[in-house]
């Protein structure tokens, strides 16, 4: 893998075929999480076979008015005013669908470019600050799955992270994978960053 | 507080003061400082040394006021956060 960098006003990055497959596996997965449908597999609710998929379409589209259970998504879509539930249930009402389908339209779209062939994942600077903001939503989704909760717990993770790559023995490797792909994708959102606020020189 | 030219009358109704709210951002372990700098930059307008001295308060103190106003227009703000990726909330101003 290889960070971004300016080639002729553009961001390239270089990510080997299993690193795009999986990034772009869980950029699906953070898809599917806020209510997209499997990405490369869309429907639009109108071609539902049957009553009962629109039925079960509708069910699902209600049920996203509600605070989410799942931590990740909370983290997503934030309760906006906590000492204020008015406000919040009216927030939630009115934004949330709106946010969930910015989020998950900018996901599809990384999914699209990491599912092209060739090692390089280009990113215009028009659609860099999308881009990034997508993968602080996968971040955030691996950060709650990981119990990163507090800037100490990120650091642990990084030395944890650290740790496993010189060690032969894992303990829970489900952890230290995850912890690494949250690594790595940090690592490429701080290089696209540097991208947008011009801190490289465009090295050609 | 503005004046409107034509009447010559403060336009305080809208943001009269128990009208008025305020967005927080609050710290999190996940976004970077260059991002959130970059975030405050490019939303709200600010020149680059003001984006890092709110970011660092952010970082430093857990949270900061990053705008002002009525309820519809932090609604506004909290939603570009959200969009954003940023943790934000909205509270009546005083709270």
């Amino acid at each position: 893998m290889k960070a971004f960098r300016a080639r002729r006003g553009v961001a390239v990055a270089e990510l080997d075929h299993e690193e795009r497959t999986v990034v772009a596996r869980i950029v699906a997965d953070v898809g599917l999480l806020l209510g997209g449908e499997v990405f490369g597999m869309e429907r639009a609710p109108w071609e539902a076979e049957s009553s009962q998929d629109l039925l079960e379409y509708l069910t699902n589209f209600e049920s996203h008015l509600a605070e989410p259970d799942d931590p990740a998504i909370l983290r997503l879509l934030p309760n906006a005013a906590p000492t204020d539930r008015e406000a919040a249930d009216e927030f939630r009402r009115y934004t949330e669908p709106d946010l969930r389908t910015l989020k998950v339209a900018r996901l599809r779209r990384i999914w699209a470019e990491l599912c092209e062939d060739g090692p390089r994942w280009e990113v215009a600077e028009g659609e860099a600050m999308d881009t990034a903001a997508a993968l602080t939503d996968v971040r955030l989704v691996l950060a709650s799955r990981l119990g990163i909760e507090t800037d100490e717990d990120a650091q642990r993770l990084h030395a944890e992270a650290a740790l496993a790559s010189s060690a032969g023995d894992v303990v829970d490797r489900e952890r230290v994978w995850l912890g690494m792909l949250y690594e790595a994708l940090t690592w490429l959102q701080d290089s696209l960053v540097a991208f947008v606020m011009g801190e490289e020189a465009d090295d050609e | 507080m503005s004046a409107d030219p034509a009447t010559g009358r403060a336009t305080s109704v809208v943001t009269r003061l128990d009208d008025a709210w305020v967005t927080i951002v609050w710290n999190d372990p996940v976004n970077l400082m260059s991002y959130v700098t970059h975030v405050f930059e490019s939303y709200f307008g600010w020149a680059r040394v003001k984006a890092e001295r709110k970011m660092r308060e952010v970082h430093e103190k857990g949270r900061s006021v990053v705008s002002t106003g009525g309820r519809e227009k932090m609604e506004v703000d909290v939603q570009a956060m959200h969009g954003y990726g940023l943790w934000a909330t909205m509270q009546r101003s005083g709270e």
